[in-house]
């Protein structure tokens, strides 16, 4: 940890500001009782005592975007030739991403290895990224349902961030964790860090002793092959979803995706927007088959996705950072970590009951 | 709204094929003048309308919408226009709630013999739309 | 109403159906969530409180068995809506009604404790819940964390039941007071509502969690909102699809939303999706007379007409 600041409670303010003017700012803003990311300006209410409603990876990953815009000519002398333009643009704003969580974090290094570690890099994911900083908060408790510990995170984990702040009682500890992060260090709000380094350890360990983890197994859980593969534990356990997919919309690990082609008579643009394992017509092909027509078929496969074939083709890294959204905001309170944990044991049944 | 006139606003109409596509027809041969905003979509009865054409006409660049079918107990299906009538009415209730002004939305029975009244009732609703003013601003924020 | 005489009512039913959809404690003190009870050994997990707060009804069209459910006022109430549309074989149905006093809106107690970490919850029988927090405990009426839904409430004995586990109660409420937020909106400028929609949709993210907690939105595999052919809405996140969205899902309530408040309730950024269908019923009522999920042999007004119509007059430019 080379560089390290502090910057008194009175200066935070500043801070962010003298952030906005050089990139744009995301910070988690306060409307009603709802946490929600938003563009920085002066005057929203910005709040950092709990974890935003919806995760920040809409910053690099935007629920809809603009591939490129394309309209057709006709050739005036042979309207059978039809010439089709497009124009793209790939260049994207500097932008710093203020209060995002270690759980929201890692999410994006989850992205990194299918969109980047490939032959051909997505450009618009890998545009974004590389002009994006991460500036994480430290939790100060944990969240309702979440379980970071489990899954080899934690509340002060470093991983994904290029800056980790904890907040202690009079300002806030900030760390350089790259060097993108270092270019943080060119405010001046910031102040030396050194004698407050050991206050922020203290309340980092406090904080991680208070997360559960479901599985106790040292961050790593494995999955028995016998009862992934049962669908009678599958169909007990997903009795009560109702296939809604707000799960994958909140879930800072899912990148699953949808390109269509938005146009009207000759003129349009191609999207990529956001899409959920969960829907009935994510599978829907266009025969009309359906390989996962029903909704346990699909959460066992999303429960495969993250903890089984991620980890099998990646080196064993989990595709789910413990943020517990999915539990949080479930329709019906499904509790993945239930699911999985239940999953651990060789003959387990779905609903152990608690 | 580049394609339309400079003084135009863009007004939908949705008629049903029997009386009222007729009434706008039997005005059109009687050479009635009248303002050019309305654009005409033909449907097979008042009853065809659902109420999401209307409200997709306005969220996607309409400043006024017109229904017209034919006079209740007159459908040509016998009762398409009693449904419609119903769900008309909840729309035009609906629409101030969501702060769109319901007098950009009108529905009317218009028979086939009565080109004047057709006339007469697009100039009332032209000039009640331009009294209001365009619905859009054209600051849609991007994605 | 005791819980031993809930669980003894549901054993007994489990005998004659293929399963029971009641409650059981969630992930956390503050959460309950459904429990699909097969066999006699899983009644035990049953519990009832104001922590009940999900539509359980809204798994019955798809569920091709016998099936019996558990069911608050507000719930029962879609099941007379089922009946009318024939959306259920009431046959296979068998309802056990619980009368209720009213739920719980975590959100609503979250905001009241600050959002810290819920250690426990507990109901005294004078209408009171205390949370506790690592901070201490602190005690609410349960009117003050109660849903929007429950200070309305008119029917809080299910109107529809095969077992009931308590005696009926009376509703104290002022049938006059059910639409008053659609009336308190309505006294706002026309440009103040739109405000206020356009911010409120803006945090939609069309995640489609009101649509499938809805127990009326029964086509959810082949939604307009979702189909390319015809194309309603694109994919585009802009606010014009987002409230096409929500005019196509309140549109195709009209007349049948039993306001149960589950859109509202699940909706992860807080948006007041109820309000539209509310207002849509205040019509329905003014122009109609009609209630939904009230009188089993009634019809939706949507799905039928009359020749003279009472209350609708020809509009006049």
């Amino acid at each position: 940890m080379a560089d390290t600041g502090f910057i008194p409670k009175e200066k935070w303010g500043a801070f962010i500001e003298g952030l906005a003017a050089k990139s744009q700012v995301w910070v988690p803003c306060l409307e009603g009782d709802i946490v929600i990311f938003r563009p920085y300006s002066k005057d929203r209410t910005l709040c950092f005592e709990r974890p935003a409603n919806n995760p920040p990876k809409g910053v690099i990953f935007p629920q809809s975007d603009k591939l490129f815009s394309f309209a057709f000519k006709k050739d005036e002398d042979n309207p059978q030739k039809v010439m089709v333009e497009i124009e793209e643009k790939l260049e994207f704003p500097k932008t710093t991403i203020i209060g995002s969580r270690p759980c929201d974090a890692k999410g994006f290094l989850i992205y990194d290895r299918p969109y980047t570690e490939t032959d051909m890099p997505d450009p618009y994911y890998k545009g974004r990224r590389e002009q994006t900083t991460i500036v994480t908060m430290s939790c100060q408790a944990p969240s309702a349902g979440c379980f970071c510990t489990g899954v080899g995170g934690g509340p002060a984990d470093t991983e994904g961030s290029d800056v980790l702040v904890t907040e202690l009682e009079k300002g806030y500890f900030i760390e350089a964790l790259t060097e993108k992060g270092k270019e943080i260090f060119q405010q001046s709000a910031i102040e030396a860090g050194n004698s407050y380094e050991a206050e922020a350890r203290k309340r980092q360990e406090a904080v991680r002793s208070m997360v559960r983890d479901p599985f106790g197994s040292g961050g790593k859980p494995e999955v028995s092959k016998e009862c992934f593969e049962s669908d009678e534990f599958w169909q007990d356990a997903l009795a009560k979803c109702v296939s809604c997919g707000a799960c994958t919309y909140l879930c800072p690990t899912c990148y699953c995706f949808n390109i269509t082609d938005e146009k009207s008579f000759e003129k349009g643009e191609r999207f990529r927007s956001w899409d959920g394992c969960m829907y009935n017509h994510f599978t829907l092909e266009a025969s009309g088959h359906n390989p996962r027509p029903t909704k346990f078929q699909r959460f066992k496969n999303r429960v495969g996705h993250k903890f089984v074939f991620y980890p099998e083709k990646y080196n064993g890294v989990i595709a789910c950072c413990g943020c517990g959204r999915c539990i949080r905001y479930c329709p019906m309170s499904v509790d993945i970590s239930e699911i999985v944990s239940n999953l651990q044991k060789p003959t387990g049944s779905a609903s152990d009951g608690k | 709204m580049s394609d339309v006139a400079p003084k135009e606003l863009r007004i939908v109409g949705f008629l049903c094929n029997w009386c009222s596509y007729g009434g706008a027809d039997t005005a059109g041969v009687s050479r009635f003048k009248q303002p050019t905003d309305l654009r005409v979509i033909r449907v097979p009865c008042s009853g065809r309308v659902d109420p999401l054409f209307i409200v997709k006409a306005l969220l996607n660049g309409a400043d006024g919408v017109l229904v017209s079918g034919c006079h209740p107990r007159d459908c040509h299906y016998s009762d398409g226009n009693f449904y419609a009538r119903r769900r008309l009415e909840m729309l035009k209730r609906l629409l101030p709630f969501l702060g769109i002004d319901d007098r950009r939305f009108h529905y009317t029975w218009i028979s086939a013999s009565e080109g004047q009244r057709w006339q007469k009732t697009v100039t009332d609703f032209t000039t009640q739309v331009h009294k209001l003013g365009p619905l859009h601003t054209g600051k849609e924020a991007q994605p | 109403m005791s819980l031993d005489k809930l669980k003894q009512i549901v054993t007994d039913v489990l005998k004659d159906v293929d399963v029971v959809i009641g409650y059981k404690q969630g992930f956390d003190p503050l959460h309950a969530t459904p429990h699909f009870i097969t066999s006699s050994d899983q009644v035990d997990q049953i519990i009832w409180s104001p922590l009940c707060v999900q539509n359980l009804t809204t798994y019955l069209p798809s569920l091709k068995k016998k099936v019996g459910v558990v069911v608050k006022g507000c719930d029962s109430r879609t099941i007379v809506q089922f009946m009318q549309e024939e959306l259920i074989d009431r046959s296979k149905v068998v309802v056990i009604g619980i009368p209720c006093n009213g739920v719980v809106s975590v959100r609503k107690v979250l905001e009241k404790v600050k959002h810290q970490p819920i250690e426990e919850v507990k109901f005294g029988g004078d209408g009171t819940v205390t949370v506790k927090t690592p901070s201490g405990e602190i005690k609410m009426a349960l009117s003050e964390v109660a849903p929007d839904k429950c200070a309305t409430c008119i029917y809080p004995t299910p109107v529809v039941y095969d077992h009931l586990t308590d005696e009926p109660i009376a509703s104290t409420k002022d049938p006059q007071n059910v639409f008053k937020d659609v009336e308190e909106f309505e006294k706002k400028s026309l440009d103040e509502r739109k405000g206020y929609w356009e911010k409120e949709f803006d945090r939609c993210i069309r995640c489609y969690a009101c649509r499938n907690a809805c127990p009326m939105c029964v086509c959810q595999d082949s939604c307009i909102a979702e189909t390319r052919e015809p194309h309603w809405v694109s994919q585009k996140s802009t606010l014009t699809e987002k409230m096409m969205f929500h005019m196509i899902h309140a549109l195709h309530l009209a007349g049948r939303c039993v306001e149960c408040g589950e859109c509202e309730r699940v909706c992860p950024m807080g948006i007041p999706v109820n309000k539209l269908k509310k207002k849509i019923n205040s019509d329905m009522k003014a122009l109609f007379g009609y209630e939904p999920g009230v009188k089993p042999d009634e019809k939706p007004p949507m799905f039928t007409f009359n020749v003279e119509e009472k209350n609708i007059e020809e509009h006049k430019l």
